[in-house]
């Protein structure tokens, strides 16, 4: 029997596949029919008209064969689906307080899933907007002994690999790049991307106007050109179409404009409304240091591993060629899709997986509605089995009805996606975007996403109950007043409804929970500096017209000057990283009486160039020696700065001041340790202090500065005086980046606060829909049981022991439902250990306040009715049988 | 495995499936085929509502009574050829008996005067 049945099923879902293919062969196998009828009956000596006509009235109708036929080979026809409709949306209708439960309920679920589902698509799931993007690659350099991943490049080995790799189409080099502009008279700072000529082909781009680099634009004194984004050219330039061949002003040698990109042509994580070629050639200079990022293009048919291997053989002819400076260093090749946006790839599935959870209360919630409904419905489903519907048809209309509640859901829920997706993107901290170069909306791929969803959740929801209320009792059902007493069977699985939306909203309640005080702890960092008051600011001196070093260096001594000079600012300085901004530089060093080791071996450290003042500004504590002052400078001896770390890690025991050092950043003299600071947070929050070696600007200096300005008062008051100062000294000289240090570390905490805020909202949701499902069961149970109570209440029960019985229900419901909840929150919350600081997923505290408030919040859920059970009256529930 | 008989009071239903079993025991037959060895070999007494042929046909096939296969006819035409399956020929073998055993108990009543 099961056997045939099988087949059967297996041939229909076949036909499923080929329907049109089946509707030919029936057109071919009946039309073969008539024709040899038809030739029979012209042999019989019909005319042939007459022949036709006759093979036509002997087979009757052929419409009504076809159709015979195609709905056999069909799972059910179109016109019992469509009585099926017509009386779920009957029957829908009759009961508008459930519909509209069940309605919002699946809308809240399928929308928050539309919504991140938006999100992820965009940014994780979409291919990038470049041809054949899924041969790009990230090259980094890393070094596995000391922990060093995803390693930005040296320009020699950059070089070396471009030569010796065997795997790659092509491999492009890219440099940040700020490029001062001078707009109409104003200057203006314009974020830049420096890029080897490689760079436009790598990602097979074509231009709107003009031309991308050529090789000749990577050789030193031919490099001056300049490539516009579209939205550059038409904010900026109008849109102008002569602009080809225009000069761009800036101070020094004017770059030509060669081409403009079409329109939201960028990189995911590096916007850049300019680019300049990156010149890369085989100097000492390129040497030294790790600053590029490498993009490369896959060769047709070589695989990542293959890239990989390739990449390790290249690795070693580097080792080979510089052994001092690339000793233990190897390459580490990652897709590009992956590299971009590894960062919030976590985050993001984490979300999804939280709306996924929502979800599932959702359907929990409105599988147990449609029970409990269900058992109201016994008699009709009792009269229509009476009346010959099989079980399947039963299954089938019920389960239509639960399509025609989640399609009624998904459409509310995609109006409430569109609607939340703009909250959640305004929500997203300008500071931290996403990695994205397309816009996020809800497009077909997301309708399509929300169409499967709600197919499988008319499932989840509908298919229990949809089997459970199809076996029917005929007799049971039929008879009259039987109705409240045969429902008892569904209280197992109402229950354990019950007790999964409870265990899912508890792990839901748990990860918030974790994330709330793991953000608490980040709040609570000392991050070792003051940020109120101070103001922040960036300038980008242009290397044409500063390419000397002592010039340079005072250059910005002379603007720091300046400002101290404005009045409302008590102090300035200058350092070219600015804490909080998750950019940071090392540095190997070695002690001056030894001979120096080879890069490679020596240890290494953070540091940063920074001006006299800046300690203070920051409010940075001095613990030992002197800051730096005017007297450091180009021709006196070398000084340096460390903190407390560095002091810990290499120099415990030892009397730090008068230590000398070689630094492999700065000139080759040994430098002298002046002064010791307290320890500052620099990459962010998270990240504890490390060894860090301060070297004045004024010895060192840099192309560029963060400016740091301790005001008086409130220091966005400064900002003109400030900007002004710097014109004062050069006219020319963008500011960009202005800011106070308060938003710097605010948004420095911004993608946690944004995952938080999300999380605590569907942690919120699933708690709320979890407190329904109990608050209806609970309900239910009590009218079902009112009689009974009523007899209690009768022969003496006291309100108290009504209440008691009732919550002793829920508890013990809640209780089973914790323990499931605790062993899966173990399990699950292991994947937020990335995400969480100095809390561990299994922080004994969360746990427990979580376990509190869930079972409060059940308790208070089962409360409502319970008060309902000791408020019956014995009278009424007696006799209303 | 004992089929059950559904809609017993259905015989010209059971008459027909039973009918085109017999017709595609010898060999493979396409439907118009089958309709003409029916009306043939019953000596014309039987004749074939054909609009209720193929849907019988389907239904057979449906049941994994018949397997189809589409061939050439005689006169090169492109035909759907139909034959037995080793459930169909089981099935053939048990309502033969049973029609055997139901005409003959009928003829039986039917005798009594």
């Amino acid at each position: 029997m099961f056997s045939e049945w099988l087949n059967e099923t297996w041939l229909r879902v076949k036909a499923l596949w080929r329907r049109s293919e089946l509707d030919r062969d029936l057109d071919d196998e009946l039309e073969f029919h008539l024709a040899m009828r038809d030739e029979k009956n012209r042999q019989a000596g019909l005319a042939a008209e007459e022949a036709r006509y006759a093979a036509h009235r002997q087979f009757g109708n052929t419409m009504r064969v076809k159709e015979r036929n195609r709905e056999m080979w069909t799972f059910f026809s179109l016109e019992t689906l469509w009585q099926d409709l017509r009386y779920g949306v009957r029957m829908l209708r009759k009961n508008p307080g459930f519909t509209l439960t069940a309605v919002l309920t699946l809308a809240l679920g399928i929308g928050a899933n539309t919504a991140i589902f938006s999100v992820v698509d965009a940014v994780l799931l979409r291919p990038l907007p470049f041809p054949a993007s899924d041969h790009l690659v990230r090259i980094w350099e890393s070094k596995p002994k000391e922990g060093y991943f995803r390693n930005v490049v040296n320009g020699l080995n950059f070089l070396d690999w471009r030569e010796q790799n065997r795997s790659f189409e092509s491999m492009a080099a890219i440099s940040d790049a700020t490029v001062n502009l001078k707009i109409n008279g104003e200057p203006l700072a314009v974020q830049g991307l420096s890029v080897s000529p490689e760079f436009f082909s790598v990602l097979r781009a074509t231009p709107h106007l003009g031309r991308t680099f050529t090789a000749e634009d990577g050789i030193p004194g031919r490099d001056n050109n300049a490539i516009l984004s579209y939205e550059f050219w038409q904010k900026q330039f109008g849109g102008r179409p002569d602009i080809i061949g225009k000069k761009l002003e800036v101070s020094g040698p004017p770059p030509e404009i060669v081409g403009v990109m079409p329109e939201g042509f960028s990189l995911p994580n590096n916007k850049a409304d300019i680019w300049i070629p990156l010149a890369i050639v085989r100097t000492k200079d390129w040497g030294k240091g790790r600053f590029l990022t490498v993009l490369g293009r896959l060769r047709d048919g070589v695989t990542l591993a293959q890239a990989e291997q390739d990449m390790a053989r290249v690795g070693d002819f580097t080792a080979e060629q510089r052994p001092d400076f690339n000793k233990g260093w190897s390459s580490q090749v990652v897709p590009f899709l992956q590299d971009e946006t590894h960062e919030v790839r976590r985050p993001l599935l984490v979300l999804l997986a939280a709306v996924g959870f929502v979800l599932l209360i959702a359907c929990a919630n409105v599988a147990n509605l449609l029970l409990m409904r269900g058992t109201g419905r016994q008699r009709e489903m009792a009269v229509r089995a009476a009346l010959g519907a099989s079980r399947t048809r039963i299954v089938q209309q019920l389960l239509l009805e639960g399509l025609i509640l989640s399609f009624s859901g998904t459409a509310v829920g995609i109006a409430f996606a569109n609607w939340g997706l703009r909250g959640l993107l305004a929500l997203i901290p300008s500071s931290t975007p996403l990695p994205l170069i397309g816009a996020i909306e809800i497009d077909r791929r997301v309708f399509a996403f929300a169409f499967i969803v709600s197919l499988l959740t008319a499932i989840v929801f509908g298919l229990a109950p949809a089997l459970r209320l199809s076996r029917v009792n005929l007799q049971d059902a039929l008879r009259q007043g039987t109705l409240r007493s045969g429902v008892g069977g569904h209280r197992i699985l109402r229950q354990s409804f019950v007790v999964i939306e409870i265990a899912l909203a508890f792990v839901l309640m748990v990860g918030a929970g974790l994330m709330l005080r793991s953000f608490e702890h980040l709040l609570s960092v000392n991050p070792g500096f003051e940020p109120e008051h101070v103001l922040t600011m960036h300038i980008f001196t242009s290397p044409s017209k500063y390419r000397d070093d002592q010039k340079r260096s005072q250059y910005v001594e002379q603007i720091l000057r300046e400002i101290r000079n404005t009045p409302g600012v008590r102090s300035a300085g200058s350092t070219h990283f600015l804490p909080m901004t998750e950019r940071i530089s090392s540095s190997c060093f070695s002690p001056a009486d030894q001979p120096p080791p080879k890069p490679a071996d020596a240890p290494s450290a953070r540091f940063l160039i920074i001006s006299s003042g800046y300690f203070a500004t920051m409010g940075t504590q001095l613990l030992n020696g002197r800051d730096f002052s005017d007297r450091d400078s180009f021709g006196t001896p070398s000084v340096m700065i460390v903190n407390h770390a560095f002091v810990e890690e290499f120099l415990s025991h030892e009397d730090p001041l008068g230590k000398k050092f070689h630094v492999c950043w700065s000139n080759p003299d040994p430098a002298e340790i002046v002064g010791v600071v307290a320890d500052a947070r620099h990459l962010d929050l998270q990240e504890a202090p490390q060894p860090t070696i301060f070297l004045p600007n004024a010895q060192a200096p840099m192309y560029f500065a963060n400016l740091v300005v301790r005001a008086q008062g409130d220091p966005r008051q400064i900002t003109r005086s400030a900007e002004m100062a710097v014109h004062r000294v050069n006219p020319d000289q963008a500011v960009s980046g202005i800011q106070t240090m308060e938003s710097v570390l605010s948004d420095s905490v911004a993608s946690p606060r944004f995952q938080l805020a999300l999380l605590l909202i569907f942690a919120g949701i699933a708690l709320v829909l979890a407190m329904i499902g109990v608050y209806g069961v609970v309900s239910y149970s009590v009218r079902q049981r009112i009689q009974e109570l009523g007899i209690r209440i009768a022969l003496g029960a006291r309100a108290a022991d009504i209440a008691g019985m009732i919550l002793k229900d829920v508890l013990f419901l809640a209780v089973i439902a914790l323990t499931i909840g605790l062993a899966c929150a173990l399990i699950l919350t292991r994947v937020l250990t990335t995400l969480l600081f100095e809390v561990t997923p299994t922080d004994p505290a969360t746990l427990l306040s979580v376990t509190c408030l869930v079972f409060c919040v059940a308790t208070l859920a089962a409360f409502l009715p319970a008060r309902r059970a000791m408020r019956v009256d014995p009278m009424l529930a007696l006799r209303d049988e | 495995m004992k089929e059950k008989r559904e809609n017993p009071g259905d015989l010209l239903q059971g008459t027909l499936d039973l009918l085109i079993l017999k017709a595609l025991a010898r060999s493979a037959m396409h439907g118009y085929g089958v309709a003409e060895w029916i009306h043939q070999t019953s000596e014309d007494i039987l004749k074939v509502e054909e609009g209720a042929l193929y849907p019988a046909l389907h239904r057979l096939e449906l049941r994994g009574l018949l397997s189809s296969e589409w061939g050439t006819s005689d006169n090169n035409r492109r035909a759907k050829f139909y034959s037995l399956t080793a459930a169909g020929r089981k099935q053939l073998a048990q309502e033969t008996e049973f029609w055997r055993r139901m005409s003959g108990a009928v003829a039986r009543i039917l005798q009594t005067a």
